[in-house]
């Protein structure tokens, strides 16, 4: 369980090894490779955050792999349609465990701005069709909130944040 | 101490050498790597006016190691149709030939694994059978665009290894020797990049072709394949074929100062720290041409070679035998 | 041009339905009404003076389908609206696809949100929408697809033919051009036809359109054309002005000037480092962007947006300028144009990079050019210079003096210079829009808080970064739009890409399309 009480939902395994898997976490964490999946607007947020004044490579996040097999993340930037949706599997099972996703924008999450009452080609929301691990509202996110996602992520597979949030005093 | 005498006694003065020999080898190959992704990250972000690698550990100096760790835990895939013999094979292949080069390279006058007395034609040898091991990726992937890549790949590797030979043959005729020991020692007096400048220009380029660096890394084209031939491969795999991109890069960079640049000569330092400046600073020209200039296009690429480096190398050559006769 | 040219139509087309309109309210100057056995000639007629078809839409009213036919000229201010009427169940028209090359793609898109059987077609398949819409979904009442509609929709199979090697460009690319997939079929490294495949960012713009009131769609413009979004939000709202009959303020005018103009720049900066990025140097699109967040920082103080701007609002703005913006406005412009200088040096003197574009993707001259409709630097650099600001000023850019940069091969190098020459020339309008910003209201008065626009029909144009973007509204007095096409630039810019791609090889195509300057959404909608 990491600070701020985020409860890992799988069951604790029968064999452990303790400092290991602390090791391995640490540089998973810290070593996350984005795959290029830009569908839409969220897309330019996401590249000006790997560009000089936001630079996501600090993190080591800075490598963006083109193809599925050697990314370990997929950031979900933009609206998926129904056409688009085999596509967006396909390209999941291909990325090799251990694998994340980050839903970035008000689409990606549950359909965005564009849900209406006789909507035909939209899915509302990724995690209809993948796993999601960090949702990032905003239409689109500032590029500072992508990376208190990547925070976030980091929280969930470490156990701590990188930078702490300093406690309220007010 | 008389047991390890005794043991030395049995096997013999040469196999320690060699072990030793080799385990430094792997060491600096792995060591190598880990220097060579940080400094390309760093490299990159500094010309693109930012800092690249802060976060983790001081100046970034972890990350290699975090990368390294993360493919290791990384999941290995087969996709179902692949050529399984050929597939499994590719990685490991295109390791070899870059562990063998090793062992002939003289870090300094008593540093070196082993001097061949044909060293050079020992490294040109070995370095053909990386173009194996990317055809076999290529087509052991089963895959339309690691297929297109590695066609790429070894038009491109075959055109250039011939100037690549061609620039190395004059100062072989200057030394008189094809051992790189003899060819550093005849360097006593001058540097060869000065007698034979076109000739160090030829090599240079030549090696950062046979590298697939940019602006000549078609192979890997990102917006136009995928990634080339090793799009298919997951984890550890991918990571020997990257630990082999760097290796080779820093194998060009050292024959490079080998034959033109003095190898381990120099006032003041012992000689491997001279060796060791020389050849990162070419690695560094390798690395600032990357993020410098856009790709170059497939047939110019192979015309440029064919037409222009060649003759170039040929006329040099030539003129070179025809001085040295007289 | 307009009397001589409705001269010219009296005489040579004795049987058609002929009016003049006036341009201020409805956007055109002539419309005509064909019947199924003349449309053709009338097409031809148009064909063989040299106009290029706009737009080509259809309209739903409930008794009856109208095809919409917008022709333009390239040379002077004269648009054309064409229309015909053909019956509700079972429609079908004539196609004109022998005659305008764009209407192939655009009579596919009718097919399949409408129905509309075009008879001559050869390929009437499923381009935006897939298997599995059993429905139009742009009729006004829930028309299912019949089953042999199904057949036809569906028989695009690229893989089954024997002896073709195919690769698929995308839709997940590497590069930012988005979810586009253009299916190749090569022979070795050349391409021997390219096929694009649309619809994988189709979010409905036109069916919202009909959902939401003028003031609800306000923000769905901007999402179609995310690097250019403040001409977008310009075109709808300047149709649905001139619709109403409201004027804008004379500041209002100038500060949309001002940041159309900024947002110009900002977008040719995105497609510089988008372009480069495609030849492999990595570099220059960090430079690009780190200019860019400049400008966003500036836009940003006023608009409150990064990205997809909502700013200008029915009858001026959303919000006035300030002092703060004017300064960082002039330090930018002094700045930029050094950095103008800095991109000269480092991209354009780049041998590998004058290797890569100069003689490449050549466009012949406008013969070809205007029976694709393509606008903007595409047209520009062949030759015309065509530019909706100065032929058909809106705003205040009649009273702006700039000139239009053109091209002399059509080559990529003419399209990259006429890109950087158009940032120069945006820092100009800028510079001159500054100096005449009048002090004033930013909001006309009265704005009725439900805009009921009276019955009718208009047709608005303007230059944004990629071209000719046009809006066709049809309002039916109630206050939501009856339906709105949006005519999009990179539409008819893409379709001339399979032409040019053919015979040529992969990094060069490749190249090719990045001078295009392609975005997808707005060619989804």
């Amino acid at each position: 369980m990491g600070k701020g009480g985020i409860y890992l939902e799988t069951k604790d395994p029968i064999i452990r090894f303790a400092v290991v898997q602390k090791i391995l976490d640490l540089a998973r964490a810290n070593s996350l490779w984005p795959m290029t999946f830009g569908l839409a607007c969220c897309a330019i947020e996401m590249m000006s955050t790997a560009m000089a004044r936001f630079d996501i490579d600090r993190f080591g996040a800075g490598i963006f792999r083109a193809t599925p097999r050697q990314s370990d993340l997929m950031i979900v930037s933009g609206t998926v349609t129904k056409k688009m949706a085999p596509t967006l599997v396909t390209l999941y099972e291909q990325m090799p465990s251990p694998k994340w996703v980050i839903a970035m924008g008000n689409c990606a999450i549950s359909g965005g701005p564009f849900v209406f009452e006789g909507q035909y080609n939209l899915i509302e929301g990724v995690d209809l069709l993948v796993p999601v691990d960090v949702y990032i509202p905003g239409c689109p996110p500032r590029p500072e909130g992508l990376l208190e996602g990547l925070m976030k992520l980091e929280e969930k597979i470490t156990g701590t944040r990188r930078f702490p949030i300093p406690e309220k005093k007010w | 101490m008389c047991e390890l005498t005794y043991i030395i006694g049995i096997i013999g003065k040469e196999t320690v050498r060699a072990i030793i020999g080799l385990v430094g080898v792997l060491v600096l190959v792995v060591v190598n790597a880990l220097i060579l992704t940080w400094a390309e990250r760093k490299v990159a972000g500094h010309m693109q006016r930012r800092i690249a690698a802060k976060e983790v550990g001081p100046f970034g100096l972890i990350q290699p190691i975090a990368d390294s760790l993360k493919l290791l835990g990384k999941e290995l895939i087969t996709p179902t149709n692949v050529e399984r013999p050929l597939f499994y094979l590719a990685p490991t292949l295109i390791f070899i030939p870059v562990l063998v080069s090793f062992v002939v390279i003289p870090f300094d006058s008593y540093l070196q694994v082993k001097d061949i007395n044909v060293g050079i034609l020992v490294i040109l040898a070995f370095s053909s059978l990386s173009v194996l091991s990317i055809l076999i990726a290529g087509w052991g992937s089963n895959n339309k665009y690691s297929l297109i890549g590695s066609i790429r790949s070894v038009a491109q590797n075959i055109a250039y290894e011939i100037p690549l030979i061609l620039s190395l043959l004059p100062i072989i005729f200057i030394a008189n020797s094809l051992s790189l020991r003899d060819i550093v020692e005849a360097q006593n007096g001058l540097w060869f990049v000065i007698y034979q400048p076109f000739a160090f220009l030829i090599f240079f380029i030549a090696s950062v072709a046979e590298t697939n660096r940019t602006p000549f890394d078609l192979p890997e084209a990102e917006s136009e394949l995928v990634a080339g031939f090793h799009t298919e491969y997951t984890g550890m795999r991918f990571a020997l074929f990257f630990l082999a991109e760097y290796t080779n890069i820093f194998i060009v960079c050292a024959i490079a100062t080998t034959f033109f640049l003095g190898g381990y000569q120099g006032p003041i330092l012992p000689g491997i720290v001279w060796f060791f400046i020389k050849t990162y600073f070419l690695v560094f020209v390798i690395l600032w041409m990357r993020w410098t200039f856009p790709r170059v296009r497939f047939d110019k690429l192979l015309n440029f070679s064919w037409k222009v480096l060649i003759p170039v190398a040929l006329v040099n050559l030539i003129v070179t035998g025809g001085i040295l006769k007289l | 041009m307009v009397k001589k040219t409705l001269e010219e139509i009296k005489n040579n087309l004795k049987d058609v339905d002929v009016s003049e309109t006036s341009y201020a309210e409805r956007g055109y100057h002539i419309a005509i009404d064909a019947k199924k056995d003349n449309l053709v000639s009338v097409v031809e007629f148009f064909d063989g003076r040299k106009l290029y078809l706009a737009d080509m839409c259809c309209v739903d009213y409930v008794e009856y389908l109208e095809l919409v036919y917008i022709f333009k000229s390239y040379e002077a201010l004269c648009r054309i609206k064409v229309t015909l009427k053909i019956e509700p169940d079972k429609p079908s028209a004539p196609t004109i696809s022998h005659i305008y090359t764009i209407a192939h793609w655009y009579e596919r898109e009718i097919h399949e949100f409408f129905g509309v059987y075009f008879e001559g077609h050869n390929k009437l398949i499923y381009l935006f929408l897939h298997d599995g819409i059993d429905h139009y979904p742009l009729r006004k009442n829930l028309t299912p697809v019949t089953q042999e509609d199904k057949v036809l929709l569906n028989s695009f199979k690229p893989e089954e033919e024997e002896d073709a090697f195919f690769i698929n460009l995308g839709p997940q690319h590497p590069s930012t051009h988005g979810v586009l997939r253009v299916v190749l079929k090569m022979n070795g490294e050349y391409i021997v036809s390219a096929d694009p495949v649309l619809g994988y960012l189709h979010r409905m713009h036109e069916k919202m359109a009909e959902n939401r009131t003028y003031q609800q769609f306000l923000p769905n413009p901007a999402r179609m054309d995310y690097p250019g979004a403040l001409f977008f939000n310009l075109a709808h709202v300047a149709a649905v002005e001139k619709l109403c009959g409201i004027e804008a303020p004379e500041r209002a005018q100038y500060i949309r000037v001002i940041t159309c103009e900024l947002n110009r720049i900002a977008s040719h900066l995105l497609w510089i480092g988008a372009f480069l990025a495609d030849l492999g140097g990595l570099t220059p699109f960090l430079y690009a962007f780190d200019d860019r967040e400049n400008i966003l920082d500036i836009l940003e103080t006023a608009t409150g947006s990064r990205l997809t701007y909502c700013y200008f609002r029915f009858g001026g703005l959303y919000n006035d300028i300030d002092d703060n913006f004017i300064e960082m406005t002039k330090k930018f412009v002094k700045r930029m144009y050094g950095r103008l200088g800095m991109y000269e040096k480092l991209i354009t003197k780049n041998v590998i990079f004058i290797n890569r574009a100069k003689g490449i993707g050549i466009l012949e001259n406008d013969v070809v050019v205007h029976k694709y409709g393509c606008t903007g630097p595409i047209m520009r650099s062949t030759g015309m210079p065509y530019d909706i600001r100065k032929v058909e000023p809106y705003a205040v850019y009649n009273k702006i003096d700039f000139d239009v940069p053109t091209g002399t091969t059509g080559d990529n190098m003419d399209r990259y210079m006429i890109r950087m020459k158009e940032m120069e020339i945006s820092l100009h309008i800028v510079e001159e829009a500054m100096k005449g910003l009048p002090s004033g209201p930013f909001n006309a008065e009265k704005i009725p808080k439900k805009l009921k626009p009276p019955k009718g029909d208009i047709y608005h144009a303007v230059e944004s970064t990629r071209g000719e973007t046009g809006v066709y509204i049809v309002s039916d007095e109630s206050d939501k739009p009856y339906r709105m096409k949006w005519r999009v630039p990179s539409y008819s810019n893409l379709m001339i890409f399979p032409a040019l791609a053919q015979g040529t090889l992969l990094a060069d195509a490749i190249a090719t399309m990045g001078t295009f300057d392609l975005v997808i959404p707005e060619i989804d909608r």
